[in-house]
Protein backbone atom coordinates (compact mmCIF):
# COMPACT_ATOMS: atom_id res chain seq x y z
CA UNK A 1 0.00 0.00 0.00
CA UNK A 2 1.20 3.84 -0.94
CA UNK A 3 2.80 5.12 2.17
CA UNK A 4 0.46 8.30 1.72
CA UNK A 5 -2.20 6.04 1.89
CA UNK A 6 -0.95 4.31 5.45
CA UNK A 7 -0.56 8.25 6.21
CA UNK A 8 -3.73 8.79 6.12
CA UNK A 9 -5.72 6.05 7.55
CA UNK A 10 -3.14 7.19 10.54
CA UNK A 11 -4.70 10.36 10.56
CA UNK A 12 -8.21 9.23 10.52
CA UNK A 13 -7.21 6.72 13.32
CA UNK A 14 -5.75 9.94 15.30
CA UNK A 15 -8.84 12.07 14.55
CA UNK A 16 -11.27 9.00 15.52
CA UNK A 17 -9.32 7.99 19.03
CA UNK A 18 -11.38 8.29 22.38
CA UNK A 19 -14.28 8.65 20.40
CA UNK A 20 -17.45 6.96 21.14
CA UNK A 21 -18.58 5.83 17.38
CA UNK A 22 -17.54 2.20 17.96
CA UNK A 23 -20.46 2.04 20.49
CA UNK A 24 -23.52 1.94 17.49
CA UNK A 25 -21.70 -1.06 16.41
CA UNK A 26 -21.50 -2.58 19.78
CA UNK A 27 -25.24 -1.46 20.81
CA UNK A 28 -27.38 -2.50 17.75
CA UNK A 29 -25.96 -5.90 16.90
CA UNK A 30 -26.87 -6.61 20.94
CA UNK A 31 -30.63 -5.49 20.48
CA UNK A 32 -30.81 -7.32 17.34
CA UNK A 33 -29.08 -10.43 19.53
CA UNK A 34 -31.55 -10.19 21.83
CA UNK A 35 -34.42 -9.57 20.55
CA UNK A 36 -34.00 -12.12 17.33
CA UNK A 37 -32.50 -14.72 19.98
CA UNK A 38 -36.10 -14.36 22.05
CA UNK A 39 -38.32 -14.64 19.01
CA UNK A 40 -35.96 -17.85 18.22
CA UNK A 41 -36.63 -19.48 21.36
CA UNK A 42 -40.55 -18.95 21.67
CA UNK A 43 -40.98 -20.09 17.64
CA UNK A 44 -39.41 -22.95 17.44
CA UNK A 45 -42.03 -24.86 16.18
CA UNK A 46 -41.85 -23.07 13.12
CA UNK A 47 -38.38 -22.33 12.92
CA UNK A 48 -36.87 -25.73 12.69
CA UNK A 49 -33.54 -25.28 10.82
CA UNK A 50 -31.56 -24.17 13.95
CA UNK A 51 -28.64 -22.26 12.87
CA UNK A 52 -29.66 -21.00 9.87
CA UNK A 53 -33.00 -19.73 11.87
CA UNK A 54 -31.15 -18.36 14.09
CA UNK A 55 -28.97 -16.66 11.50
CA UNK A 56 -32.13 -15.39 10.16
CA UNK A 57 -33.51 -14.02 13.35
CA UNK A 58 -30.46 -11.90 14.64
CA UNK A 59 -29.72 -10.58 11.09
CA UNK A 60 -33.07 -9.87 9.43
CA UNK A 61 -33.83 -6.74 10.68
CA UNK A 62 -30.33 -5.43 11.26
CA UNK A 63 -28.76 -5.93 7.90
CA UNK A 64 -32.13 -4.57 6.02
CA UNK A 65 -32.87 -1.57 7.85
CA UNK A 66 -30.24 -0.94 10.47
CA UNK A 67 -26.94 -1.21 8.94
CA UNK A 68 -27.16 1.16 6.11
CA UNK A 69 -28.29 3.71 8.84
CA UNK A 70 -25.45 2.80 11.11
CA UNK A 71 -22.75 2.67 8.03
CA UNK A 72 -24.00 6.07 7.48
CA UNK A 73 -23.77 7.39 11.41
CA UNK A 74 -20.18 6.46 11.23
CA UNK A 75 -19.53 7.61 7.12
CA UNK A 76 -20.59 11.38 8.84
CA UNK A 77 -18.69 10.93 12.00
CA UNK A 78 -15.38 10.22 9.85
CA UNK A 79 -16.39 13.88 7.56
CA UNK A 80 -17.65 15.46 10.63
CA UNK A 81 -14.33 17.48 11.26
CA UNK A 82 -13.95 18.61 7.73
CA UNK A 83 -17.16 20.27 7.91
CA UNK A 84 -16.41 22.24 11.17
CA UNK A 85 -15.13 25.76 10.82
CA UNK A 86 -12.07 26.05 8.12
CA UNK A 87 -11.17 22.15 8.37
CA UNK A 88 -11.30 22.09 5.09
CA UNK A 89 -8.64 23.98 3.97
CA UNK A 90 -5.64 21.91 6.05
CA UNK A 91 -7.57 18.50 4.83
CA UNK A 92 -7.51 19.75 1.19
CA UNK A 93 -3.87 21.15 1.67
CA UNK A 94 -2.26 18.19 2.95
CA UNK A 95 0.43 16.87 1.16
CA UNK A 96 -0.88 13.50 0.24
CA UNK A 97 -3.45 12.88 -3.00
CA UNK A 98 -6.98 13.40 -3.40
CA UNK A 99 -7.30 9.51 -3.74
CA UNK A 100 -4.92 8.63 -0.50
CA UNK A 101 -7.43 11.29 1.67
CA UNK A 102 -10.30 9.46 0.61
CA UNK A 103 -8.90 6.21 0.59
CA UNK A 104 -7.86 6.67 4.51
CA UNK A 105 -11.43 7.63 5.20
CA UNK A 106 -12.77 4.29 3.39
CA UNK A 107 -9.99 2.37 5.18
CA UNK A 108 -11.30 3.24 8.45
CA UNK A 109 -14.98 2.33 7.31
CA UNK A 110 -14.76 -0.55 5.72
CA UNK A 111 -12.11 -2.00 9.17
CA UNK A 112 -15.25 -0.93 11.36
CA UNK A 113 -17.74 -2.88 8.93
CA UNK A 114 -15.37 -5.81 9.56
CA UNK A 115 -15.49 -5.51 13.26
CA UNK A 116 -18.82 -5.23 13.06
CA UNK A 117 -19.69 -8.21 11.06
CA UNK A 118 -17.38 -9.79 13.51
CA UNK A 119 -19.10 -8.83 16.44
CA UNK A 120 -22.64 -9.50 15.05
CA UNK A 121 -21.08 -13.12 13.95
CA UNK A 122 -19.51 -13.47 17.74
CA UNK A 123 -23.15 -13.10 19.30
CA UNK A 124 -24.49 -15.23 16.55
CA UNK A 125 -22.13 -17.92 18.20
CA UNK A 126 -23.03 -17.23 21.73
CA UNK A 127 -26.30 -16.93 21.15
CA UNK A 128 -26.48 -20.22 19.45
CA UNK A 129 -25.05 -21.87 22.10
CA UNK A 130 -26.66 -20.10 25.31
CA UNK A 131 -29.70 -21.83 22.71
CA UNK A 132 -28.01 -25.05 23.69
CA UNK A 133 -27.90 -25.42 19.34
CA UNK A 134 -25.15 -28.32 18.43
CA UNK A 135 -22.03 -28.02 16.69
CA UNK A 136 -21.14 -24.97 14.93
CA UNK A 137 -22.64 -22.86 12.34
CA UNK A 138 -22.52 -24.21 8.88
CA UNK A 139 -19.73 -23.05 6.20
CA UNK A 140 -22.23 -21.53 4.43
CA UNK A 141 -22.94 -19.20 7.41
CA UNK A 142 -19.21 -17.80 7.15
CA UNK A 143 -20.08 -17.51 3.21
CA UNK A 144 -22.54 -14.57 4.45
CA UNK A 145 -20.29 -13.25 6.90
CA UNK A 146 -17.84 -12.36 4.04
CA UNK A 147 -19.61 -11.48 1.39
CA UNK A 148 -21.91 -8.97 4.41
CA UNK A 149 -18.00 -7.35 4.76
CA UNK A 150 -18.16 -7.08 0.39
CA UNK A 151 -21.74 -5.46 0.61
CA UNK A 152 -21.26 -3.03 3.44
CA UNK A 153 -18.23 -1.98 1.70
CA UNK A 154 -20.50 -0.44 -1.20
CA UNK A 155 -22.87 1.07 1.61
CA UNK A 156 -19.63 2.76 2.63
CA UNK A 157 -18.44 4.18 -0.70
CA UNK A 158 -22.11 5.49 -0.74
CA UNK A 159 -22.34 7.13 2.17
CA UNK A 160 -19.20 8.78 2.58
CA UNK A 161 -19.79 10.48 -1.13
CA UNK A 162 -23.05 11.63 0.40
CA UNK A 163 -21.48 12.56 3.68
CA UNK A 164 -18.54 14.82 1.77
CA UNK A 165 -20.87 16.21 0.43
CA UNK A 166 -24.17 17.39 2.86
CA UNK A 167 -23.13 19.05 5.53
CA UNK A 168 -25.68 18.29 7.96
CA UNK A 169 -24.69 14.77 10.32
CA UNK A 170 -28.50 13.79 10.44
CA UNK A 171 -29.16 14.04 6.81
CA UNK A 172 -26.93 11.33 5.57
CA UNK A 173 -28.27 9.04 8.10
CA UNK A 174 -32.10 9.74 6.93
CA UNK A 175 -30.70 9.05 3.59
CA UNK A 176 -29.05 5.82 5.03
CA UNK A 177 -32.09 4.24 6.72
CA UNK A 178 -34.37 5.46 3.70
CA UNK A 179 -31.83 3.09 1.47
CA UNK A 180 -32.75 0.87 3.56
CA UNK A 181 -35.91 0.74 3.92
CA UNK A 182 -35.67 0.92 -0.64
CA UNK A 183 -33.68 -2.05 -0.60
CA UNK A 184 -36.44 -3.97 0.81
CA UNK A 185 -38.49 -3.15 -2.20
CA UNK A 186 -35.59 -4.24 -4.54
CA UNK A 187 -34.55 -7.21 -3.22
CA UNK A 188 -38.50 -8.16 -2.98
CA UNK A 189 -38.52 -7.53 -6.84
CA UNK A 190 -35.36 -9.58 -7.43
CA UNK A 191 -33.33 -6.19 -8.14
CA UNK A 192 -31.27 -6.28 -5.33
CA UNK A 193 -28.36 -7.01 -6.84
CA UNK A 194 -28.48 -3.80 -8.94
CA UNK A 195 -29.40 -1.79 -6.04
CA UNK A 196 -26.32 -0.67 -3.64
CA UNK A 197 -28.34 -0.56 -0.56
CA UNK A 198 -29.54 -3.99 -0.70
CA UNK A 199 -26.03 -5.70 -1.14
CA UNK A 200 -24.96 -5.99 2.17
CA UNK A 201 -28.51 -8.01 3.42
CA UNK A 202 -27.99 -9.79 0.68
CA UNK A 203 -24.48 -10.82 1.35
CA UNK A 204 -25.70 -11.39 4.92
CA UNK A 205 -28.44 -13.76 3.68
CA UNK A 206 -30.37 -12.28 6.33
CA UNK A 207 -33.71 -13.31 4.66
CA UNK A 208 -32.28 -16.96 3.82
CA UNK A 209 -29.29 -18.27 4.58
CA UNK A 210 -29.56 -21.19 1.98
CA UNK A 211 -29.74 -18.61 -0.70
CA UNK A 212 -28.39 -19.40 -3.74
CA UNK A 213 -26.33 -15.80 -4.15
CA UNK A 214 -24.40 -15.65 -7.68
CA UNK A 215 -21.69 -14.47 -6.03
CA UNK A 216 -19.95 -13.65 -9.37
CA UNK A 217 -22.26 -11.06 -10.00
CA UNK A 218 -22.47 -10.27 -6.74
CA UNK A 219 -19.17 -9.56 -6.46
CA UNK A 220 -18.85 -7.48 -10.20
CA UNK A 221 -21.58 -5.55 -8.67
CA UNK A 222 -20.71 -4.28 -5.34
CA UNK A 223 -16.58 -3.53 -7.18
CA UNK A 224 -18.77 -1.59 -9.78
CA UNK A 225 -20.69 1.00 -7.44
CA UNK A 226 -17.14 0.64 -5.55
CA UNK A 227 -15.40 2.35 -8.06
CA UNK A 228 -18.21 4.29 -8.67
CA UNK A 229 -18.64 6.03 -6.05
CA UNK A 230 -14.85 6.29 -4.80
CA UNK A 231 -14.46 8.29 -8.14
CA UNK A 232 -17.54 10.26 -7.72
CA UNK A 233 -15.80 11.19 -4.20
CA UNK A 234 -12.68 11.94 -5.32
CA UNK A 235 -13.35 14.08 -7.81
CA UNK A 236 -15.85 15.87 -5.42
CA UNK A 237 -12.61 16.25 -3.51
CA UNK A 238 -10.33 17.78 -6.58
CA UNK A 239 -13.92 20.61 -7.09
CA UNK A 240 -14.55 20.87 -3.62
CA UNK A 241 -14.86 24.80 -1.85
CA UNK A 242 -14.75 25.81 1.32
CA UNK B 1 -44.34 33.76 19.38
CA UNK B 2 -41.48 36.06 18.67
CA UNK B 3 -39.05 33.49 20.04
CA UNK B 4 -40.49 30.46 18.01
CA UNK B 5 -40.75 32.83 14.79
CA UNK B 6 -37.09 33.31 15.18
CA UNK B 7 -37.00 29.24 15.49
CA UNK B 8 -38.33 29.13 12.09
CA UNK B 9 -35.86 32.04 10.40
CA UNK B 10 -33.29 29.85 11.47
CA UNK B 11 -34.34 26.91 9.61
CA UNK B 12 -34.82 28.90 6.49
CA UNK B 13 -33.15 27.04 4.12
CA UNK B 14 -31.64 24.43 5.86
CA UNK B 15 -33.90 21.98 4.18
CA UNK B 16 -35.36 20.67 7.18
CA UNK B 17 -38.94 20.72 6.14
CA UNK B 18 -37.62 19.18 2.04
CA UNK B 19 -35.83 17.05 4.87
CA UNK B 20 -39.22 15.97 6.26
CA UNK B 21 -40.83 15.37 3.22
CA UNK B 22 -38.33 13.28 1.75
CA UNK B 23 -38.75 10.94 4.24
CA UNK B 24 -42.86 11.24 3.66
CA UNK B 25 -41.73 10.62 0.22
CA UNK B 26 -40.26 6.86 0.59
CA UNK B 27 -43.25 5.84 2.45
CA UNK B 28 -45.50 7.67 -0.26
CA UNK B 29 -43.14 4.80 -2.57
CA UNK B 30 -43.89 2.29 -0.36
CA UNK B 31 -47.24 2.96 -0.32
CA UNK B 32 -47.89 2.96 -4.13
CA UNK B 33 -45.69 -0.08 -4.54
CA UNK B 34 -47.09 -2.41 -1.27
CA UNK B 35 -50.89 -1.39 -2.22
CA UNK B 36 -50.45 -1.37 -5.90
CA UNK B 37 -53.32 -3.67 -7.69
CA UNK B 38 -55.70 -4.74 -4.37
CA UNK B 39 -57.90 -7.32 -4.24
CA UNK B 40 -61.42 -7.53 -3.75
CA UNK B 41 -60.81 -8.39 -0.63
CA UNK B 42 -58.35 -5.90 0.71
CA UNK B 43 -60.41 -3.30 -1.18
CA UNK B 44 -63.31 -3.86 1.47
CA UNK B 45 -60.76 -3.69 4.24
CA UNK B 46 -58.90 -1.12 2.83
CA UNK B 47 -59.30 2.23 5.48
CA UNK B 48 -58.59 -0.03 8.38
CA UNK B 49 -55.29 -1.54 6.41
CA UNK B 50 -54.00 1.79 5.70
CA UNK B 51 -54.09 2.58 9.68
CA UNK B 52 -52.53 -0.61 10.17
CA UNK B 53 -49.53 -0.26 7.68
CA UNK B 54 -49.08 3.49 8.92
CA UNK B 55 -48.70 2.41 12.32
CA UNK B 56 -46.26 -0.06 11.22
CA UNK B 57 -44.07 2.06 9.19
CA UNK B 58 -44.03 5.01 11.55
CA UNK B 59 -43.05 2.63 14.51
CA UNK B 60 -40.14 2.05 12.39
CA UNK B 61 -39.25 5.02 10.49
CA UNK B 62 -40.08 7.89 13.45
CA UNK B 63 -37.87 7.35 16.00
CA UNK B 64 -34.93 7.80 13.52
CA UNK B 65 -37.26 10.83 11.19
CA UNK B 66 -37.46 12.59 14.62
CA UNK B 67 -33.70 12.08 15.63
CA UNK B 68 -33.13 14.07 12.38
CA UNK B 69 -35.36 16.54 13.05
CA UNK B 70 -34.40 17.16 16.84
CA UNK B 71 -30.85 17.24 15.37
CA UNK B 72 -31.76 19.54 12.80
CA UNK B 73 -33.33 22.20 15.00
CA UNK B 74 -30.44 22.47 17.63
CA UNK B 75 -27.39 21.49 15.76
CA UNK B 76 -27.44 24.92 14.78
CA UNK B 77 -26.93 26.28 18.08
CA UNK B 78 -24.04 24.08 18.36
CA UNK B 79 -22.24 25.05 15.56
CA UNK B 80 -22.63 28.27 16.14
CA UNK B 81 -21.92 28.41 19.70
CA UNK B 82 -25.18 30.46 19.93
CA UNK B 83 -26.28 29.35 24.15
CA UNK B 84 -24.27 31.86 26.07
CA UNK B 85 -25.42 34.84 23.58
CA UNK B 86 -28.97 33.96 23.13
CA UNK B 87 -29.07 33.86 27.11
CA UNK B 88 -28.70 37.50 27.51
CA UNK B 89 -31.36 37.93 25.10
CA UNK B 90 -33.75 35.55 26.21
CA UNK B 91 -34.46 32.86 28.75
CA UNK B 92 -32.84 29.40 28.41
CA UNK B 93 -36.77 27.84 28.99
CA UNK B 94 -37.90 30.07 26.50
CA UNK B 95 -35.49 29.36 23.69
CA UNK B 96 -35.96 25.43 24.38
CA UNK B 97 -39.89 25.78 24.44
CA UNK B 98 -39.69 27.35 21.10
CA UNK B 99 -37.62 24.82 19.73
CA UNK B 100 -40.43 21.85 21.30
CA UNK B 101 -43.39 23.94 19.59
CA UNK B 102 -41.70 24.34 16.27
CA UNK B 103 -41.14 20.64 16.00
CA UNK B 104 -44.10 19.75 16.95
CA UNK B 105 -45.91 22.27 14.56
CA UNK B 106 -43.19 20.77 11.75
CA UNK B 107 -44.63 17.34 13.07
CA UNK B 108 -48.26 17.94 12.31
CA UNK B 109 -47.75 19.39 9.08
CA UNK B 110 -45.93 15.78 8.26
CA UNK B 111 -48.67 13.64 9.90
CA UNK B 112 -51.21 15.32 8.36
CA UNK B 113 -49.79 15.33 4.61
CA UNK B 114 -49.32 11.47 5.37
CA UNK B 115 -52.81 11.35 6.32
CA UNK B 116 -53.76 13.32 3.15
CA UNK B 117 -51.66 11.29 0.66
CA UNK B 118 -52.30 8.11 2.20
CA UNK B 119 -56.63 8.85 2.37
CA UNK B 120 -56.25 10.23 -1.88
CA UNK B 121 -54.52 6.39 -2.12
CA UNK B 122 -57.53 5.00 -0.81
CA UNK B 123 -59.54 6.77 -2.75
CA UNK B 124 -57.60 6.39 -6.09
CA UNK B 125 -57.48 2.31 -5.04
CA UNK B 126 -60.75 2.38 -4.64
CA UNK B 127 -61.17 1.21 -1.07
CA UNK B 128 -64.71 0.58 -0.46
CA UNK B 129 -66.89 3.33 1.41
CA UNK B 130 -64.99 6.18 3.17
CA UNK B 131 -62.42 6.31 6.16
CA UNK B 132 -63.75 6.32 9.55
CA UNK B 133 -63.87 9.40 10.55
CA UNK B 134 -63.79 8.53 14.26
CA UNK B 135 -61.11 6.46 14.23
CA UNK B 136 -58.70 8.41 11.77
CA UNK B 137 -59.12 11.27 13.82
CA UNK B 138 -58.35 9.16 17.18
CA UNK B 139 -55.53 7.80 15.23
CA UNK B 140 -54.14 11.02 14.08
CA UNK B 141 -54.15 12.66 18.02
CA UNK B 142 -52.35 9.27 19.38
CA UNK B 143 -49.97 9.07 16.50
CA UNK B 144 -48.89 12.50 16.69
CA UNK B 145 -48.39 12.33 20.37
CA UNK B 146 -46.59 9.33 19.93
CA UNK B 147 -44.17 10.71 17.76
CA UNK B 148 -44.04 14.14 20.28
CA UNK B 149 -42.48 12.15 22.64
CA UNK B 150 -40.13 10.75 20.46
CA UNK B 151 -39.45 14.29 19.48
CA UNK B 152 -38.95 15.68 22.80
CA UNK B 153 -36.22 13.08 23.71
CA UNK B 154 -34.11 13.34 20.74
CA UNK B 155 -34.62 17.03 21.45
CA UNK B 156 -33.35 16.68 24.75
CA UNK B 157 -30.44 14.57 23.76
CA UNK B 158 -29.70 17.23 21.02
CA UNK B 159 -29.89 20.10 23.06
CA UNK B 160 -27.27 18.38 25.99
CA UNK B 161 -24.38 16.53 23.53
CA UNK B 162 -22.78 19.06 20.89
CA UNK B 163 -21.85 15.25 19.10
CA UNK B 164 -24.92 14.68 17.36
CA UNK B 165 -23.74 11.11 16.67
CA UNK B 166 -25.03 10.00 20.20
CA UNK B 167 -28.85 11.46 19.61
CA UNK B 168 -28.72 9.82 16.29
CA UNK B 169 -27.70 6.27 17.47
CA UNK B 170 -30.02 7.04 20.22
CA UNK B 171 -32.89 7.31 17.80
CA UNK B 172 -31.72 4.07 15.17
CA UNK B 173 -31.46 1.92 18.86
CA UNK B 174 -35.19 3.21 19.37
CA UNK B 175 -36.39 1.95 15.41
CA UNK B 176 -34.77 -1.14 16.10
CA UNK B 177 -36.44 -1.45 19.36
CA UNK B 178 -40.09 -0.05 18.17
CA UNK B 179 -39.64 -2.96 14.99
CA UNK B 180 -38.69 -5.56 17.86
CA UNK B 181 -41.31 -5.02 19.86
CA UNK B 182 -43.83 -4.80 17.56
CA UNK B 183 -42.95 -9.02 17.27
CA UNK B 184 -43.00 -9.34 21.18
CA UNK B 185 -46.00 -7.50 22.46
CA UNK B 186 -49.38 -5.68 21.31
CA UNK B 187 -48.36 -2.78 23.23
CA UNK B 188 -45.75 -0.98 25.29
CA UNK B 189 -45.12 1.19 28.10
CA UNK B 190 -41.78 2.08 26.41
CA UNK B 191 -41.27 5.59 24.72
CA UNK B 192 -40.33 3.82 21.42
CA UNK B 193 -43.52 1.29 21.55
CA UNK B 194 -46.27 4.67 21.31
CA UNK B 195 -46.93 4.11 17.58
CA UNK B 196 -47.66 -0.23 18.44
CA UNK B 197 -49.67 1.27 21.72
CA UNK B 198 -51.65 3.70 19.58
CA UNK B 199 -52.00 1.22 16.80
CA UNK B 200 -56.24 1.11 16.82
CA UNK B 201 -56.40 -1.59 13.99
CA UNK B 202 -54.68 -5.23 14.37
CA UNK B 203 -54.92 -8.03 12.08
CA UNK B 204 -55.15 -11.63 12.14
CA UNK B 205 -53.37 -13.99 9.57
CA UNK B 206 -55.20 -16.76 8.47
CA UNK B 207 -52.47 -19.50 7.48
CA UNK B 208 -54.50 -21.17 5.11
CA UNK B 209 -56.84 -19.11 3.45
CA UNK B 210 -53.96 -16.58 3.12
CA UNK B 211 -56.42 -14.08 3.83
CA UNK B 212 -55.86 -10.82 6.46
CA UNK B 213 -58.35 -9.95 8.01
CA UNK B 214 -57.87 -6.51 10.05
CA UNK B 215 -60.43 -5.30 12.45
CA UNK B 216 -60.43 -2.20 15.50
CA UNK B 217 -58.59 -3.53 18.64
CA UNK B 218 -60.40 -3.36 22.23
CA UNK B 219 -57.82 -1.98 24.59
CA UNK B 220 -57.37 -3.94 27.68
CA UNK B 221 -56.67 -2.46 31.05
CA UNK B 222 -52.85 -2.88 30.49
CA UNK B 223 -53.16 -1.54 27.09
CA UNK B 224 -55.04 1.70 28.07
CA UNK B 225 -52.42 2.00 30.70
CA UNK B 226 -49.28 1.94 27.70
CA UNK B 227 -51.73 4.47 25.77
CA UNK B 228 -51.86 7.07 29.09
CA UNK B 229 -48.02 6.84 29.09
CA UNK B 230 -47.61 8.06 25.98
CA UNK B 231 -49.07 11.54 27.67
CA UNK B 232 -46.40 10.63 31.15
CA UNK B 233 -43.64 10.95 28.72
CA UNK B 234 -44.52 13.83 27.10
CA UNK B 235 -44.42 15.68 30.28
CA UNK B 236 -41.74 13.88 31.84
CA UNK B 237 -39.47 14.68 28.49
CA UNK B 238 -40.58 18.06 28.55
CA UNK B 239 -39.88 18.90 32.08
CA UNK B 240 -36.42 16.64 31.95
CA UNK B 241 -35.26 18.35 28.86
CA UNK B 242 -36.10 21.83 30.09
CA UNK B 243 -34.91 21.53 33.52
CA UNK B 244 -31.50 19.91 32.03
CA UNK B 245 -31.04 22.66 29.31
CA UNK B 246 -31.85 25.74 31.45
CA UNK B 247 -28.82 24.33 33.88
CA UNK B 248 -26.68 23.03 31.90
CA UNK B 249 -23.51 25.50 31.31
CA UNK B 250 -23.66 27.44 27.85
Amino acid sequence: MNLSVLKTIKAERLKLRRSPVWLAFFILPVISAFFGTANYTLNQGILKSEWYSLWTQHTLFLCYMFMPALIGTYCSYLWRLEHMRSNWNSFLTAPVSFLSLYLGKFVQAAMMIAAGNLWIFFLYLLCGKICGLPGLPPAAVLACFGCGILGGMVVCCVQLALSMRIRSFAIPIGIGLAGGIGGLLFTNKGLGLYYPYSLYSLGMRANNPKLKLDTGVFAISCIVYMILFSLLSVSGLKRHEN
Amino acid sequence: MKTLGLEFYKIKRRKVILTMLAFLGVQALWGLWALNDPKDWELASGWMSLLYSLSVLDGIMLPTVMSVLASRLADIEHKGNTYKQLETLRSAGSLYHAKAVCGLIILTGMILAQFAFFIFLGYCLGYTGNPDTKYYLLSFVLKLASNFVLFLLQLALSMLFANQMIPLVAGLCGSMVALLLMFVSTSSFLPWGGNLSAALVRMDWNETTRVITYYYRTFSPRETVDVIFIFVWIIVFYTMGRYLFTHREA
